[in-house]
This record gives structure tokens, C-alpha cells and sequence, in this order.
């Protein structure tokens, strides 16, 4: 791939994240701050490899209890049901409720795979300085950032359903121990989306051309 | 590139510091680890054992939802359902909880709770809107066990009940089911857990559960007989209806008591011990005779209302009873007879006298009742006959009689069996009677009396007019003498009237005639005093008044 133009990094400028003050990366000290804003100042995301690993290896270790435990325990005349994410689609798709099944399926279950597959990806591809394909990565990248928050719809459904399914003995929803996990997991990978720096997919080709 | 004169100087004095320094962003990952670590953790220590349980349905479970309860705590959950190879049999399998081994033994059992109502009781009703679950009765006795046969029907007794078992041995179940009421003076102290036949199938062993305290109550001389529904019976003693609640009407039941004569045995009966199940209240109060001697009795007449079964008595009082009616044909005298086959209990009959005769005569009732009955039928006269036991159902029984003037009899013998000999009934006696007098009136020749009182009737006609001609007589000739003699008998009395009447001569002189009489009288008995108080006077005559 053919770099179009002259980086701020090679022209030794840094780029204020708050502001988009260009500085000069000389008259930086050890702990830049922006002059303008007043702004951390960093060429790249400090750390930004390290911190999305930690991250993600956090997210995977969540991920097993988040749907190995029940995310609900619904009472119903006595009868306590537990229910993992999984356990709720493969109900729903039962009872043909389709559309509800997909949505959770994709809210639940597919995003936070995907963003975390993705992630580890990028930090592979990364890590063994790749050169395949820097676009489509970023492409990646940015649909990992937009989909994430999404997830957390299945908090949402699950606050929601605690909340209002409150009939005593009668009928009543508790969130279970995956809730938490879940959460976790979806928190996470934003955070982990956040730290990593797409700009080092394209530093890795400049430094090869 | 960096051909910018401008921009040069600046870019030159830029120092990117690249530290690679451990991230503290690790410990976030490190936390879920350790999260994650006591999760997996936990869940492998409190990870119980699986154990299949093996139904003929799944009739109401669940993968993954049904759990089992062990006294409504849960301690499992089916994980999944399948059908065994030949697909007979449902296999269910389910992790328990850790802790829960212990509980799991050979003897351990397993059934599912569904909505019930059988005969008195209802039950696992709670499961209709919760759907069914696994009830457990957990023991510690026995060895350990990962593999089981789920029962169909709920354990009536769990295993950790106080009480004891037993067993009881009946000829038939009758009406008695599973968790039928055993009751002890009406008051229920347990139930019917099981019944089955024994090995032989001759006869079926009834399990049943004592509850604690009563258990205490069996003991060796307990007598237990069924009390089902209504037991109403038709026997030589009338009608009789016998029951213990409404629900031993529905489902059958069990009562149980001490016999009065053998009173309260000390000993208290071991688990599992075994009883005889008795038909009914009346036929425990009988004792068991273990000797039964068998006699044939011949009768020429109806036996209808004797059945198998009656008793036979003497002085009114029970010795055995009917175990056997025929009907045979003698082809050499042409005649029907009725064998009736008796079984008598010598053990009824007691001994009089002193301790030695006693024993004497209690050998030669038990020991040697050939002798024995010889002698009552030789020496004594016993004869055998029916007699009504009941007049409102007809019913007969054999009673023993001693009959000074019957004629004598020798004991004889018949297929192997004694031949106590008969005599008609009482009631056949009457009959023959009856018929007897019947016979002589017969004999009677009813045609001559007849002729004989038409012979008497006419002499008494001809009699009559005889009788007639002499009224008329007597109207004719004597009637107007009669008459003309009442007439002047009138006249004479008239006649009479006047000669004796008020102022008649003859009256006048009889009135004087009375007053000089009593005149007379009255000088007499003046006379009479004073010869009472002076006799002298009689002599002397009468004194001067001056000596007065």
C-alpha cells in the first residue's frame, strides 16, 4: 500500500486528543501537556498494546461465567427456573418467537464474541507487524467501537424485566450471577476498544515502506 | 519525506520516550482471573455426584428444570432424559448436591411427585401449577449408589419414620391397597406400604407400618384381620355389619387387637415380624385348634340351609363345624343319602374332676377320640341332627344331642372316616308328627259317620213330631181345664181373703189368743226371777215385804 502523505509522527508533531493542537514532539517534556488545553500529549495511546491484551484477557476470563451462570432466576408459582443467555434464545426459538431470539442471539451472544475475536485479532496482526489489508482492519475496528455499547441492551432487558415482573408468589424475575459478568464483559471490551490505537496498524506499513 | 525546510528543526528535536514498563491496566485481567479462579473453584467443590434413576415414564420431567427434593429441599436437578437401549425404560439423569452422598445408598428411593387422590388422601397438589419434581427418601443404611430404579406410586413410609414394620398373611388382599389405615381401637396408627404374593403364590404377604409410639402395641398374641368397607355377614347368628371409618370403607383397612383370653403378651413383636391377617373381628376372638378330627354323618332328609361352614354343637355350644356336603345314590336300596362331613376341635372340650382325671380324660379326648366317641355313642346315646339356627334365614347347623330312648347304635366306620349315627331333627320330628296324626285321620271312615248322623237327624225328626202332636194335645184338651181350675182357685182364695181378712172372727179371736198368751208369758218369767233370786220361795212362799 502506497502511504498517500507525510504523517504527523514523521513530521515529529503530536496531535492534542482534546483540542487537535498540533505540538511539536521536541518542545515536549517527559509528560507533555497540551498548552492550549491543558491535555495529556501522547504520539500514541500510551501503552496502548499492553492495556487492550490485559483488557481482553479480562473480557475472555468474564465471558465463561457470564454465560455458563443463569443471567435470570424466574419464580413462577413456586417453580424457580434458572436461565443462562443461551438457554433464553434456545426458548425463545422454541416457542417461535424468532425475532426476539435473533435479537438477543446478536446482542448477547454474537457482538461481544465478535468484538472480542476482533480484538484479539487486530492486536495479533499488530503484534506480528502484518501488512494484509490495514483498511479493512480499521473498517473492523471502528465497527467494534460502534456496535459495542450495544450489548448492554441485555442488562437493560434484564433490569427492565426485575423491575416490572415483581408479583410475589405469583410471578417474579431476579437477575442472576451472569448479569454482573455479562456487564462486565461488555464494559470491558468498550474500554478495551477505547485503548487500542488504530494508528499502529498503519505505523507498522510506514515503518516497512 | 522529510525534505520540509520549515518543519525540519522541530522534528529533529522530538524525543519519543518508549517505555516498556508492566501496565497496571494487568491487574484488571488478573482480578477477572482471580474472579473467574474461586467461581470454577466453588463450583467444582460443591459439584455433587450424577446418578441415573431409572422410570417407565417421564411423565412430567423435565431436562434441566425438574428437580429433586429431598423432604421439599432441593438437593438436585435432572441435567437429562433418555430412553435406555431397548427403549422400555426412561433413564434420568440428575447431579445432586454435595452432601448429598451419604443419602445416596442402595436403599435410597426415588419417585415422582405428581398430583395424586387415591382412596383417602390427596396429594401433590402443589405440583399441578409447578410441575411435577423427584421426591427422594434418603438412607444412610447401606452401601453406596450412583444408580437407581425410580418407584411409579410414593413411598406411604419414609425411611427415617419411627415405627416398625410387619408382616401379615392373608389368604386374598380383599379390598386392602397401599396406604390403607391400620387401626388400633379405631384410632389410625399406621398403614399398608406394600403387599405381595408369597413364593409360592399360595397366599399374599401384606407389609405394613406401625407408627411410632403405638408400634409398641403389637405383640406376640396381637391379632390382626381386615376391616374393609362394610363387612356384612349372614350366618347362623343373623345379620351383622361391621365397619371401622368411612375411609377404611373406600380404601380397605386394617385393625388390630389383643385377644381377650390371651390377654397382653409381654413380649413386644421384633420388626418384621409375621401375623395371620384374620377375615374379620368375630373369627380372631376364635381361637386356632390345631387337631381336628373328622366324622361323616348320614342324614335321609334335607339339608337345605346347611352349609359348609355351620357349626356344630353340643349343649349349644360350638365344637367344630361342616366342612363337607354330598349327595349319594345307594343303588341297593334305592335310596338317597346326605353325608355330611364334620370337622370337631377336641381342644374345645375341657376335663372335669380332679388334676389326674383330668389328664386321663383330656388323652382320651386328644389322643384317643375313637375311643372316646364310641363310648358317647355307645354308652351315652350321642346322635347327630339338624336343628334351625336361625328361623328368619333358614339357616341349619348339626346339633349333638344325647337321646336316652333312642334305639341302640354301634359305631360304625366309612371310608375311613366314623359314622356318628342320626336322628331327624326337631323340626323334621315335628313334621313326622304332624303327618303321624295326619295318618290316623286318615283311618277314620268319615262316610259312615256321615251315614250314621243322616240316620240320627231322621229319628230325631220323627221325635219332633211326636212332640208336635203332644203340644197340640196339651193346646186342646188341657189348656181350657187349666183354665176353668185357675178360675176357681181364684175363687178360693177370695174366699180365703175373707174368712182370715182384718176384721174377720178368726183374726179377732187370734189377736186375744196372742195378748192372753203373752200375758201368761210375762207371769212366767216373773215367776222365773223370783225363783232365781229366792228359790226358797218355791217352798216357803212369798216373804212378808217388812223383811225386804
Amino acid at each position: 500500500m502506497k502511504p498517500c502523505a507525510a504523517t504527523a509522527r514523521q513530521l515529529g508533531l503530536i496531535n492534542c486528543h482534546d483540542c487537535h493542537l498540533l505540538i511539536t514532539a521536541a518542545q515536549a517534556k517527559a509528560h507533555p501537556h497540551c498548552p492550549r488545553c491543558g491535555a495529556h500529549l501522547h504520539l500514541r495511546k500510551p501503552n496502548s498494546l499492553a492495556r487492550t491484551w490485559a483488557l481482553v484477557c479480562a473480557a475472555i476470563i468474564l465471558i465463561i461465567p457470564a454465560n455458563v451462570l443463569p443471567i435470570t432466576v424466574t419464580t413462577t408459582l413456586g417453580a424457580k427456573q434458572a436461565d443462562t443467555i443461551m438457554s433464553g434464545v434456545i426458548y425463545f426459538m422454541q416457542t417461535g418467537s424468532w425475532e426476539i431470539a435473533s435479537v438477543i442471539f446478536i446482542a448477547s451472544v454474537f457482538v461481544p464474541f465478535a468484538k472480542l475475536l476482533i480484538l484479539i485479532f487486530l492486536l495479533l496482526s499488530v503484534h506480528f507487524r502484518s501488512v494484509w489489508r490495514p483498511k479493512d482492519r480499521t473498517t473492523l475496528y471502528r465497527l467494534t467501537e460502534l456496535v459495542g455499547r450495544w450489548s448492554m441492551v441485555d442488562i437493560y432487558v434484564v433490569t427492565i424485566l426485575v423491575a416490572l415482573v415483581k408479583l410475589g408468589a405469583v410471578a417474579a424475575i431476579e437477575a442472576g450471577p451472569a448479569a454482573v459478568f455479562f456487564a462486565g464483559v461488555v464494559v470491558i471490551t468498550m474500554f478495551a476498544a477505547e485503548n487500542f490505537d488504530p494508528r499502529i496498524i498503519w505505523d507498522v506499513i510506514e515503518e516497512n515502506v | 519525506m522529510t525534505d520540509n525546510p520549515q518543519t525540519e528543526p522541530q522534528a529533529a528535536e522530538a524525543v519519543i520516550q518508549s517505555k516498556r514498563r508492566f501496565s497496571i491496566v494487568w491487574i484488571v485481567p488478573l482480578v477477572a482471573l482471580a474472579i473467574g479462579g474461586w467461581l470454577a473453584f466453588k463450583a467444582i467443590s460443591e459439584k455433587g455426584p450424577t446418578i441415573t434413576i431409572t422410570f417407565s415414564t417421564a411423565d412430567g420431567l423435565e431436562a434441566g428444570k425438574t428437580k429433586i427434593k429431598f423432604k421439599d429441599v432441593e438437593i438436585g436437578q435432572v441435567e437429562t432424559i433418555a430412553l435406555n437401549e431397548d427403549a422400555s425404560k426412561v433413564i434420568v439423569t440428575a447431579k445432586m448436591i454435595k452432601g448429598s452422598e451419604p443419602y445416596l445408598t442402595n436403599q435410597t428411593k426415588f419417585w415422582v411427585v405428581r398430583p395424586r387422590i387415591s382412596g383417602g388422601s390427596v396429594s401433590g397438589l402443589g405440583t399441578v401449577f409447578s410441575g411435577a419434581y423427584i421426591g427422594i427418601d434418603g438412607s444412610r443404611a447401606g452401601s453406596s449408589a450412583h444408580a437407581f430404579i425410580g418407584l411409579e406410586v410414593p413411598p406411604v413410609v419414609t425411611i427415617d419414620q419411627p415405627g416398625r414394620h410387619f408382616i401379615l398373611q392373608a389368604d386374598t388382599l380383599g379390598s386392602i391397597d397401599i396406604g390403607a389405615p391400620v387401626y388400633y381401637r379405631q384410632i389410625q396408627v399406621g398403614q399398608v406400604v406394600g403387599y405381595s404374593l408369597d413364593k409360592d403364590g399360595k397366599a399374599v404377604d401384606i407389609q405394613i407400618f406401625i407408627e411410632a409410639p403405638h408400634h409398641t402395641r403389637v405383640t406376640e398374641n396381637t391379632r390382626f384381620w381386615n376391616a374393609s368397607g362394610f363387612d356384612v355377614s349372614l350366618n347362623a347368628q343373623g345379620l351383622k355389619v361391621e365397619t371401622q371409618s368411612m375411609i377404611s370403607i373406600l380404601s380397605g383397612g386394617i385393625a388390630f387387637d389383643v385377644v381377650k383370653e390371651t390377654g397382653q403378651g409381654e413380649e413386644e413383636a421384633k420388626e418384621n415380624a409375621t401375623f395371620y391377617l384374620y377375615a374379620d373381628r368375630s373369627s380372631t376372638q376364635e381361637k386356632k385348634y390345631t387337631v381336628r378330627n373328622y366324622y361323616a354323618l348320614l342324614f335321609d332328609e334335607s339339608v337345605r340351609g346347611l352349609n359348609i361352614g355351620a357349626p356344630v354343637e353340643i349343649y349349644g355350644i360350638k365344637l367344630g363345624e361342616v366342612v363337607d356336603l354330598k349327595l349319594e345314590f345307594d343303588i341297593e336300596t334305592k335310596k338317597f343319602t346326605v353325608p355330611v362331613i364334620v370337622a370337631i376341635e377336641p381342644e374345645r372340650i375341657s376335663a372335669a374332676h380332679s388334676v389326674a382325671q383330668k389328664e386321663k380324660a383330656l388323652k382320651m379326648i386328644e389322643h384317643d377320640p375313637d375311643a372316646f366317641i364310641k363310648v358317647l355313642v355307645e354308652q351315652q346315646n350321642l346322635r347327630a341332627q339338624l336343628q334351625s339356627a336361625n328361623l328368619l334365614t333358614g339357616q341349619l347347623m348339626v346339633n349333638l344331642v344325647f337321646v336316652p330312648d333312642a334305639p341302640k347304635a354301634s359305631l360304625s366306620s366309612r371310608d375311613g372316616l366314623r359314622v356318628v349315627p342320626t336322628i331327624p331333627g326337631s323340626f323334621e320330628r315335628l313334621q313326622e308328627g304332624l303327618s303321624k296324626i295326619i295318618a290316623n285321620l286318615e283311618k277314620v271312615k268319615f262316610d259312615q259317620i256321615g251315614g250314621d248322623l243322616q240316620q240320627v237327624l231322621k229319628d230325631a225328626s220323627a221325635t219332633l213330631k211326636q212332640f208336635g202332636t203332644l203340644a197340640k194335645k196339651l193346646d186342646t184338651e188341657t189348656a181350657p181345664k187349666m183354665q176353668a181350675t185357675i178360675a176357681e182357685l181364684e175363687k178360693t182364695l177370695i174366699e180365703l181373703q175373707r174368712s182370715i181378712g182384718k176384721d174377720s172372727p178368726l183374726n179377732y179371736n187370734a189377736r186375744n189368743t196372742l195378748e192372753e198368751l203373752s200375758q201368761a208369758l210375762r207371769s212366767i218369767r216373773e215367776l222365773a226371777d223370783t225363783l232365781e233370786s229366792r228359790p226358797q220361795s218355791i217352798i216357803f212362799g212369798k216373804e212378808k215385804e217388812v223383811h225386804e
